[in-house]
């Protein structure tokens, strides 16, 4: 942070297409953000960014939309019954302390090998933790949906079947999304993961959610609403860090949150509408799409490390805007689920009313 | 969305309106004064805390606006959503045996 003068002097005038660019990518972000319980602030970051926002101005500024964004996604998702604050800030109180963390090692790479350095390691951790979770999670929700049991009660995963059953004397604690006593032992370094997978990527919730269900044993929309409570701690300290170093612009994160209020109340509607899977679906194809944006930007980087041959700059401007579109292709994908999903549910729903209607006549 | 039964419920037009003003005087102050805004939210040490208040203020109001709009649109949560779900206790909890105090006789 040693530009922190000259990139906080260096907020941009907005004018209307800037303001109406961002409320839009804000409401889209929420959207998914109220559904999954994350992932919507991936593309944030980038999309101010390509209106020239200095990059430490844009995270910190997503960073202070995210919190009061997730505060206001917790609440709607608690008057459901999904949300399990506890978990939710026992979570957030370790991620917290691993954002820090990861923030530091990227100081530290960024320090070693200059901006390249820093943006290979973010693709990479991009890269490999999308590969493993989001091939994992898409391939449970395919799974239950060629099962035929979309309807059924989730079945607990067996390693959470295990962890649940570990008990380690004065670590254990009673969750009521799991139904179980857990030890802290375990939420620890999950917590702790979660947090540095957002200091790197600025979605934590990519192995938040997933951990919360296939380890700890949590249901999907439990552990998507739970998250938001995760964010909302990890939110507020980042937003803090930031701000004691006046990187936030209040503006931005002021119109982002504009858009965003209305995508994540209508994100945490629509979880009342579908089946527990459809939660693991979107999240698992917005992490596949994502890991493939990120993959198209590795030999940018490995080309400025000097790895690979140079790349020409025709080159390196095709991949950038080839990665940015398939990033915000992800993010309309979930959305557009998202929509159909209610659409479909509401529909189901209104035929079964109308035909206890009829029963009754 | 709850059209069905939308007769029964009174939309919140009243609440959508306050709330929805309140969130325009409150953009309309940062916007309208956003060069001492900036120039005063970028000090950081103490300063640190205005535009976290200030997110903390917009969370508030205009989440209750956002609130309030979708329900006088109809798009609400559905019904079953809202039911209270007692909870229960899985089938594959297992109760630790506890050790029970016997009296032991000795012949």
């Amino acid at each position: 942070m040693q530009n922190i003068p000259l990139e906080a002097a260096n907020f941009i005038d907005l004018n209307y297409m800037n303001v109406l660019y961002l409320f839009i990518v804000g409401f889209i972000g929420g959207l998914v953000s109220g559904f999954i319980g994350s992932g919507g602030a991936f593309v944030l970051t980038p999309a101010m960014m390509s209106l020239g926002v200095p990059g430490l101005v844009a995270v910190a500024s997503n960073m202070c939309h995210k919190f009061p964004k997730a505060l206001v996604g917790a609440i709607k998702r608690a008057k459901y019954g999904q949300v399990d604050v506890k978990l939710g800030i026992i979570f957030g109180i370790f991620a917290e302390a691993g954002v820090f963390y990861g923030a530091h090692i990227q100081e530290k790479i960024k320090a070693a090998f200059g901006d390249a350095g820093s943006n290979l390691y973010v693709s990479v951790a991009f890269v490999v933790v999308l590969a493993i979770v989001g091939g994992l999670v898409l391939r449970d929700a395919v799974k239950t949906y060629r099962s035929g049991n979309a309807d059924a009660e989730e079945q607990v995963s067996a390693l959470a079947k295990r962890v649940q059953s570990v008990n380690i004397p004065g670590t254990m604690v009673y969750f009521k999304s799991l139904r179980a006593r857990v030890s802290l032992l375990f939420i620890i370094p999950l917590g702790f993961a979660t947090g540095m997978l957002a200091a790197t990527i600025a979605v934590g919730g990519f192995i938040g959610v997933p951990s919360m269900i296939y380890v700890l044993g949590a249901p999907s929309l439990m552990g998507s609403a739970t998250e938001l409570v995760v964010a909302f701690v990890m939110g507020l300290g980042g937003s803090f860090k930031y701000a004691l170093h006046g990187l936030v612009d209040i503006r931005l994160a002021g119109i982002i949150l504009a858009g965003s209020l209305f995508g994540i109340q209508l994100g945490a509607i629509g979880t009342t509408y579908v089946k527990p899977f459809m939660i693991k679906l979107v999240m698992g194809i917005i992490m596949v799409i994502v890991l493939f944006s990120r993959a198209l930007m590795v030999p940018v980087y490995l080309s400025q490390l000097g790895l690979i041959q140079t790349l020409n700059d025709t080159s390196v401007t095709i991949l950038k805007s080839t990665s940015f579109s398939v990033m915000a292709f992800a993010l309309l994908t979930g959305a557009f689920i998202v929509l159909r999903a209610m659409w479909q549910g509401h529909k189901a729903e209104r035929e079964t009313s109308e035909h206890k209607i009829m029963e009754t006549a | 969305m709850a059209q069905q039964y939308g007769h029964l419920k009174k939309k919140p037009v009243v609440k959508m309106t306050v709330y929805g003003g309140l969130s325009a005087v409150l953009y309309a102050a940062v916007f309208l004064n956003q060069a001492t805004i900036t120039a005063l939210f970028t000090r950081g040490s103490w300063y640190a805390a205005l535009p976290i208040a200030t997110a903390f203020a917009i969370s508030f109001v205009h989440g209750g606006f956002t609130n309030y709009f979708w329900s006088v649109l109809g798009i609400e949560a559905t019904k079953k959503s809202l039911r209270i779900r007692p909870e229960e206790k899985r089938s594959y909890d297992r109760e630790r045996p506890q050790p029970q105090p016997r009296l032991r006789a000795r012949l």
